[in-house]
């Protein structure tokens, strides 16, 4: 195993096996990893701070087994920012928090190529900062038909004087995000929310859309999981990487290309791929920033 | 039939403490109905509305006031009402034993039964009958729901009988009921007397039933024989529900969604 010693904010890391390949079908080494993590950290890390990591890890790449860890590995540099948390069990459960670069490093060097992070802070793990919709296209569907859903979502939202923010899972779907950062929110709240407008949506649009989770319902439909509004659930992080053949990114998008995209019938312009998620992120700042300080309340709950 | 127990604690004065459960002892006999939509046969439900708007009020927009005068309130919020409500009752403190005859029933407000638990059995029994005997009851204060309570503990037949009592300043005077006029002669008096005496029996609940209610119900019965009951229309998919005002602000702005597309 080849090892390089770096030293970022004056902390000194062991980084290990840079030159492995990692998406192999594609050619992405683990230095290119931690490059792209490097790059992209300013736009990431506001989305991280502070939040229960859960790694999931791929140290063979991503043709081979994965792992996810939600616990903090007990051989984390002591400099490593953690958090103790409750599991659903009652269990206490010590976890990361990404909030500086060299935690970001440490991580990625650990080949955690996907970050998911909950929708709540670890100090208020029951005060989801946002509402989130789930957009996943069942078989037959894709990231189109993801599309027009979120769009049709976005102005329904609109109508209740809600703004909501969407990027790409970097997977097949789509995810919309309704800021709401007020303390008095609780999963409750978000949970019974996204499902009345789940319902209304598979009501009014029934060859589009279900809100209903088993496979047989799902079949050329999206799937608007609401489920995922629950502080036992984790979101891909914006701008995490994704483990797919190619190295994909969680990336945010603008209604109006989404709409333009919608449009075009090429679904793979719908993926934003690793250098152009830096390039477009430091030409046109971090779209996912309102997501982190917009207050919005929930009406007629 | 197992009662569902509504409250479980212990019963206790001086020295003796007797793990019990409360179980209602009577359940108000009326006839209770849904209120339909004459369409489709929907149960209906109630909302809030505003008249001065003309709207129908979401639950975050409503409040509470007392009204001390008209058109004039008190603001007062949940958690102001909760640090004035009193802790949940762990224990039926009996702090003073009394006449039952002395307590006019006009004061008798819910009667309840409490059933012994566990290991409780012999000093239950034992409580039992001493108050039988010396014909005594109880008086406790008692936490139950939100309200605290005065009660009386007394035996009936064979068990403990709890019944929440008024406070006196919830009784009504009944100073403007009693004529003061009038003379009354002995003549009349002893008439009077004459006939109750001729009625006089011994107290027989059972000949007694509410007969509106057995109206009903026989009535119930037989139009049930006579004709499948009418449906509410199937609600699909209760996944999909929420708030109802939830659900109709989305409905409107669905309507608004697909008008603009």
């Amino acid at each position: 195993m080849t090892r390089k010693v770096v030293e970022i904010a004056g902390r000194r890391l062991s980084l290990s096996n840079l030159e492995k390949d990692l998406y192999p079908s594609y050619g992405f080494t683990k230095a290119h990893i931690l490059e792209y993590y490097r790059r992209i950290a300013k736009f990431i890390l506001p989305h991280l701070k502070d939040r229960a990591l859960t790694l999931k890890r791929y140290p063979e790449g991503v043709e081979k087994d994965f792992f996810f860890e939600k616990r903090c590995p007990s051989h984390h540099p002591s400099w490593a920012k953690t958090a103790e948390v409750r599991r659903d069990n009652g269990e206490r459960m010590t976890v990361c928090l990404v909030n500086d670069l060299e935690t970001l490093i440490w991580v990625e060097n650990l080949a955690s190529l996907e970050l998911h992070v909950p929708l709540a802070r670890a100090s208020s793990p029951e005060t989801p900062d946002s509402m989130v919709f789930d957009l996943d296209p069942g078989d037959q569907a894709n990231v189109l038909n993801c599309a027009r859903v979120a769009l049709i979502l976005r102005d329904l939202l609109s109508n209740l004087r809600l703004t909501s923010y969407a990027k790409t899972s970097g997977k097949k779907g789509l995810h919309l995000y309704v800021p709401l950062n007020r303390k008095e929110t609780t999963f409750e709240n978000t949970k019974k929310f996204s499902k009345a407008v789940a319902g209304i949506m598979q009501k009014n649009y029934p060859d589009l859309v279900t809100a209903r989770m088993p496979k047989e319902y799902r079949k050329a439909k999206v799937f608007i999981n609401w489920s995922q509004n629950d502080s036992s659930k984790t979101m891909i992080c914006v701008y995490s990487l994704r483990a797919r053949e190619k190295p994909t990114v969680s990336f945010p998008l603008e209604w109006k290309e989404l709409k333009d995209l919608a449009r075009q019938d090429d679904p793979e312009k719908l993926q934003v791929m690793h250098s152009e998620a830096v390039s477009r992120a430091e030409k046109q700042g971090d779209l996912f920033r309102e997501v982190l300080v917009k207050k919005q309340k929930l009406p007629h709950l | 039939m197992a009662v569902q127990a509504i409250w479980s604690g212990t019963i206790s004065f001086s020295l003796v403490a007797i793990p019990v459960q409360l179980v209602k002892a009577a359940e108000p006999g009326r006839v209770s109905f849904r209120m339909l939509h004459s369409k489709d046969y929907s149960p209906l439900v109630r909302r809030m509305f505003c008249p001065e708007e003309d709207k129908m009020v979401p639950p975050d927009e409503i409040i509470r006031g007392y009204e001390i005068a008209p058109d004039k309130y008190i603001l007062i919020t949940d958690e102001e009402l909760e640090s004035v409500s009193p802790e949940r009752s762990r224990t039926i403190e009996i702090v003073e034993f009394i006449d039952m005859k002395e307590v006019d029933s006009i004061y008798y407000d819910h009667p309840y039964y409490l059933v012994p638990s566990k290991g409780g059995e012999k000093s239950y029994r034992l409580l039992v009958e001493v108050m039988r005997r010396t014909n005594k009851a109880g008086l406790a204060k008692f936490v139950l729901g939100e309200r605290e309570y005065l009660v009386a503990v007394k035996s009936t037949e064979g068990a403990l009988a709890l019944i929440t009592l008024h406070y006196s300043e919830e009784i009504l005077p009944d100073e403007d009921i009693s004529p003061k006029e009038g003379k009354i002669e002995a003549e009349e008096k002893s008439s009077i007397k004459k006939n109750i005496k001729k009625m006089i029996t011994d107290f027989n609940p059972e000949k007694y039933a509410d007969g509106r209610r057995k109206k009903i119900m026989d009535l119930l019965k037989k139009k049930a024989k006579e004709k499948a009951p009418v449906e509410a229309p199937e609600v699909e998919k209760k996944e999909g529900e929420g708030p109802a005002d939830l659900i109709a602000a989305l409905e409107e702005s669905m309507r608004k969604v697909k008008k603009n597309r």
